[in-house]
């Protein structure tokens, strides 16, 4: 069956490392996005997300060197967002060695780009990232453009429209929760998977090992760190071998080099 | 040195494969040049995308004769990937036409059959981090052990072999996934060696050192 998957989430702001609390606050610099990744790709995580996160046409090009770069040397899948609006922009990401194209507020602006991108490079290569802020307490709604902009979506149905719409996963963020290191959103990953049939990844608010559990057993298939991985002593390989130990699937933790 | 020829036959994104090969040590050259693939020590059919465009840009560019000639008369080493390994069964269904199967290069006797897991939550494409459990052994797992057979799988059909010593390995999804297949100087693998880490490398690492 298929294992449960560890994901780092790197942010880039033209081309370095950056990494934020809810989304704007404490900038911290996290280093070179490429050493970082061969690090990281030493302890055996699963896959890595990589997300432009102030894009341009400038910043394109230093993401599309970076994913080449990584690519000569990490040979697991790459997701890569931040700015994609085109078939032209997914194809030029896929071709720089992207497994998977993540479409954020284009999706929201342009529905129908997101069903064509599928049909053009296939569902798989399709992840939707949907970031979302908590307006009441038991309302929450669809951020878009990097958390600047809200829009009238409840992101429970709007996952389970990108489904429709023929996206291969879902990336899903708590803006709240975002470097917060305080857990995972769980009600919302428990309706938002109860309510999806493609894989689900979460994202926001990772602290501790006991956090992903919370998070995989309310439904996700696939927890994406950042803080913990980057500024506590955390490791992937601590955290595979934690979940192990719990009885969560996931794959062995030793090299097969070791 | 010789190169190793990866097949080009027009699909887009040959660069993970290539890339894989480089970091084993050798010398990839993607191509459709006869002598190309004449001159290579080893050939790899790499695959994304959908069957039936497959192989009409095989059989456009004659593809399917030369790998006659080279890979399956003169003994050249092969490894095909995902859809390259389907591109070697009889038939496939996949967007199949007033339900006549597309025909394939028929190098083994099997079909390419859409997934149907016998539980309806498990979800298709069969895409993540899968384990493959071993028939018998094979030189392209040399040293790899056990609990380290897990593979990167993205697909929506795979094989199914008439022939049961043809299979090398299945995953478990619902059903049994045909994984690794192989017979003679050819062997093909239904997930992706060139994202799947260590045992990845190491499996195409083994096939660039195999010899058969």
């Amino acid at each position: 069956m298929l294992k449960k998957r560890l994901i780092p989430k790197f942010l880039l702001r033209d081309g370095r490392l950056v990494k934020y609390v809810r989304f704007f606050e404490n900038e911290r610099a996290a280093g070179n996005p490429v050493t970082t990744a061969k690090v990281y790709n030493d302890y055996g995580v699963d896959e890595l997300i990589v997300l432009d996160i102030v894009p341009s046409a400038a910043s394109r090009s230093r993401v599309v060197e970076i994913i080449e770069r990584m690519s000569e040397e990490i040979f697991m899948p790459f997701t890569v967002g931040g700015g994609v609006k085109t078939l032209e922009d997914v194809n030029m990401l896929l071709r720089a060695g992207a497994d998977k194209v993540s479409v954020n507020s284009e999706a929201v602006r342009r529905p129908e780009f997101l069903r064509e991108a599928a049909r053009t490079f296939g569902d798989q290569c399709m992840t939707v990232s949907i970031d979302y802020k908590r307006i009441s307490p038991d309302q929450a709604s669809v951020f878009i453009d990097g958390g600047r902009e809200q829009v009238a979506l409840d992101p429970v149905e709007w996952a389970r429209r990108c489904e429709d719409l023929h996206c291969g996963e879902v990336l899903l963020g708590s803006i709240d929760r975002d470097g917060t290191m305080s857990g995972y959103d769980l009600d919302m990953i428990h309706a938002v998977s109860r309510a999806l049939s493609v894989p689900l990844i979460v994202s926001g608010g990772c602290g501790s090992l006991q956090h992903a559990i919370d998070a995989l057993e309310a439904g996700a298939s696939a927890v994406a760190i950042s803080s913990m991985f980057l500024f506590t002593d955390h490791s992937p390989i601590k955290l595979r071998s934690h979940l192990a130990s719990r009885g969560l699937d996931v794959r062995s933790s030793s090299s097969s080099r070791n | 040195m010789s190169h190793v020829a990866i097949v080009d036959y027009g699909i887009n994104n040959v660069r993970s494969v290539r890339n894989a090969v480089e970091y084993c040590g050798f010398d990839p050259v993607v191509t459709h040049d006869e002598d190309a693939i004449a001159d290579a020590s080893h050939v790899i059919l790499p695959g994304v995308g959908a069957f039936g465009d497959a192989m009409t840009n095989i059989r456009a560019r004659g593809i399917d004769a030369m790998l006659e000639r080279h890979v399956r008369e003169k003994g050249k080493p092969f490894l095909a990937v995902c859809l390259g390994m389907q591109l070697l069964a009889k038939t496939s269904e996949e967007h199949a036409d007033d339900n006549v199967a597309h025909r394939g290069l028929g190098w083994f006797d099997a079909d390419v059959l859409r997934l149907m897991p016998n539980d309806p939550a498990l979800k298709i494409p069969h895409m993540g981090w899968n384990m493959v459990a071993k028939e018998r052994s094979h030189p392209i797992l040399a040293g790899i052990r056990e609990s380290n057979l897990a593979f990167y799988f993205v697909h929506s059909f795979a094989m199914r072999c008439n022939v049961e010593s043809d299979v090398v390995g299945y995953a478990q999804y619902g059903q049994s996934v045909t994984a690794i297949i192989a017979r003679d100087n050819v062997v093909a693998t239904q997930f992706h060696p060139e994202k799947s880490q260590d045992s990845g490398i190491e499996l195409v690492s083994n096939f660039l050192r195999w010899n058969p």
